[in-house]
């Protein structure tokens, strides 16, 4: 299913990208495309210069019907759905390929099959058009993407999705990493559990995770294994504990109390290692994204902590905080701003790409 | 929690908050694990008394085997505290920041043993971090908040994945000296144990789903 978002939809952004990047010339009029296509969304943007600067996000995701996410299934999907979701992101932004000034595309981090997908369509574009080819690593577009919504100047930033977990902060040129999971990512413990446990799919019901909606009923969490460690998190043994204990409960309460205990100390946890990321690097400020941020509950109980520590909390609106490609093409308009562009020949795809191994030239 | 109230806290970490206190004469620290409304309300009860009880056990099996760590004056579980040992010196990470590099990598070797001697005694510290070293006339360590007295291969290497991590995120322009001396210090100890642990290390950071394979750091390619 096709999902289109506009600048009206998105809302206004409240960073002034004059003050959030003081280094980069937003005097003239600069359009870039950007694709994602990462994990299981296949995504298509256009970024500007100019207000309202995200000018469309249009993005397709791939959903088993059950199961987890086969990277070679999603690649077909995202194939299937590619000229479509492009046609209607340069028409929702009221422009043709010729108005870009660039391509931009996610390398990286993702699923192999996956990112190819995308990254052989931008290459494919680049060389027709004649358009500058920019590289984008996916973990710093969200992170650049929440600053740009929450006009937060240097927060700490909590990226939680289905395939990441992790606290990260700006330090020495670089966005450094310090802390994330040691085995499975927040948004794909609780994916796994809805699934094993006969709750999903559909995963969202009402607008509400099943594993909320289950929780609801709840009074008592369930004691089950909170893993922390330095600021990272492991959730492993949380979920093999969530599961056994499901198979063994009889009544409705039981239930309903593991589905409070897993979701409370999963996300007891995560907030638990970003606070620490705030206390360690005294920042102001704490950016909640990723896919996992569309969640109200986790989103207040950032806001709590961030309170104890006079830091404010934000996040971008729900389709800017899951992956989409209106983030690659902010973030492609931020490098190719910095001159930073790559050759066709040179662009592979980077399964394991670390936002540290990127030195960050805008800031 | 009464005292805390008249009290200015010396140090606000994230977890809990330290109180200069006069104990009997002595200068001593008083910590108090905080309550967390961001936690349901019986879960945080639960782990501000296990990481308290945690804490005292871990730091006096440490002292037992030679590992310097604060004593510990007085515990209360129900309310999360702890009076302990106050011990007037620098973190390991204000030393690398301040560029007394000398000093960072004796110390650094000192730790690199410590963790080894724990480890030996099947404890994991947990929190292993140059924030939670502190460099005077000895080496000590503090904050075992997080620590386990039942701790697998795994929960070591994780100790030695942490410090490596503390020095990758905070003081990246000093990880190859400054580790490279933790793992003199490490080897000292464990010998031919040491390389079985580096390869956890390794798998441990490959196995958070989008890690990059990094260069080994330690020389055996």
């Amino acid at each position: 299913m096709v999902n289109v978002d506009t600048p009206s939809s998105l809302g206004k952004p409240r960073g002034n990208p004059r003050v959030l990047y003081p280094l980069l010339d937003w005097d003239s009029e600069v359009l870039v495309l950007g694709i994602e296509s990462t994990a299981h969304t296949f995504g298509v943007g256009v970024a500007s210069t100019k207000p309202p600067y995200i000018l469309s996000s249009v993005r397709d995701t791939y959903r088993p019907e059950k199961g987890g996410i086969h990277p070679r299934e999603a690649a077909s999907h995202h194939a299937r759905v590619a000229p479509e979701v492009l046609a209607e992101a340069l028409r929702v932004a009221g422009i043709s390929m010729n108005d870009v000034d660039a391509v931009a595309v996610a390398l990286g981090p993702g699923l192999g099959p996956c990112l190819r997908v995308g990254a052989t369509i931008a290459r494919g574009l680049a060389a027709y058009y004649g358009k500058p080819l920019v590289p984008v690593n996916h973990a710093i577009a969200h992170i650049e993407v929440g600053r740009l919504y929450t006009g937060f100047q240097d927060p700490v930033i909590l990226y939680v999705s289905g395939g990441n977990t992790m606290v990260a902060a700006f330090a020495k040129k670089r966005y450094r990493v310090f802390g994330e999971t040691l085995d499975v990512a927040l948004g794909n413990l609780i994916d796994t559990f809805a699934r094993d446990a006969g709750l999903a799919p559909p995963y969202i019901v009402e607008g509400l995770h099943v594993v909320d909606k289950c929780a609801e009923e709840a009074t008592e969490p369930a004691d089950l294994p909170y893993v922390v460690k330095g600021m990272d998190v492991s959730f492993s043994g949380l979920l093999t504990a969530a599961l056994r204990a499901w198979q063994r409960a009889r009544s409705k309460a039981e239930k309903a109390s593991i589905c409070l205990g897993l979701r409370e100390i999963a996300y007891g946890a995560a907030v638990e290692v970003a606070e620490r990321g705030l206390a360690h690097t005294k920042k102001n400020a704490v950016l909640l994204t990723g896919g996992v941020a569309a969640s109200p509950i986790l989103r207040e109980k950032i806001g709590i902590m961030a309170s104890y520590h006079s830091a404010n909390a934000g996040w971008p609106p729900p389709p800017i905080a899951g992956d989409n490609g209106a983030m690659i093409a902010w973030v492609g308009l931020l490098n190719y701003l910095a001159g930073i562009t790559i050759s066709i020949d040179e662009s592979f795809v980077r399964q394991r790409w670390r936002p540290d191994e990127v030195e960050v030239p805008w800031r | 929690m009464e005292i805390a109230k008249e009290l200015k806290p010396i140090h606000r970490g994230a977890e809990a908050y330290l109180y200069l206190i006069d104990w009997f004469g002595e200068k001593a620290i008083l910590k108090h694990r905080l309550p967390k409304k961001y936690r349901h309300g019986k879960l945080d009860t639960l782990l501000r008394r296990r990481r308290t009880v945690a804490e005292v056990r871990a730091i006096k099996e440490a002292l037992r085997i030679g590992v310097m760590a604060p004593a510990i004056y007085y515990v209360d579980p129900i309310e999360a505290i702890i009076v302990m040992e106050y011990l007037p010196y620098p973190s390991l990470s204000s030393i690398i920041e301040g560029g007394d590099l000398e000093k960072a990598i004796k110390a650094s070797e000192q730790v690199g043993r410590y963790a080894a001697k724990l480890h030996e005694e099947g404890i994991s510290h947990g929190d292993l971090t140059t924030s939670n070293v502190l460099v005077g006339d000895h080496v000590y360590l503090i904050d075992f908040g997080l620590a386990s007295l039942h701790s697998t291969e795994r929960d070591n290497a994780v100790d030695v994945h942490l410090f490596l991590r503390s020095l990758e995120s905070t003081h990246p322009e000093h990880v190859d000296t400054v580790f490279r001396a933790f793992l003199d210090g490490y080897r000292s100890i464990r010998g031919e144990k040491t390389e079985k642990i580096l390869g956890l290390v390794e798998e441990i950071r490959l196995m958070g789903r989008y890690k990059a394979e990094r260069r080994t750091l330690w020389g055996q390619q």
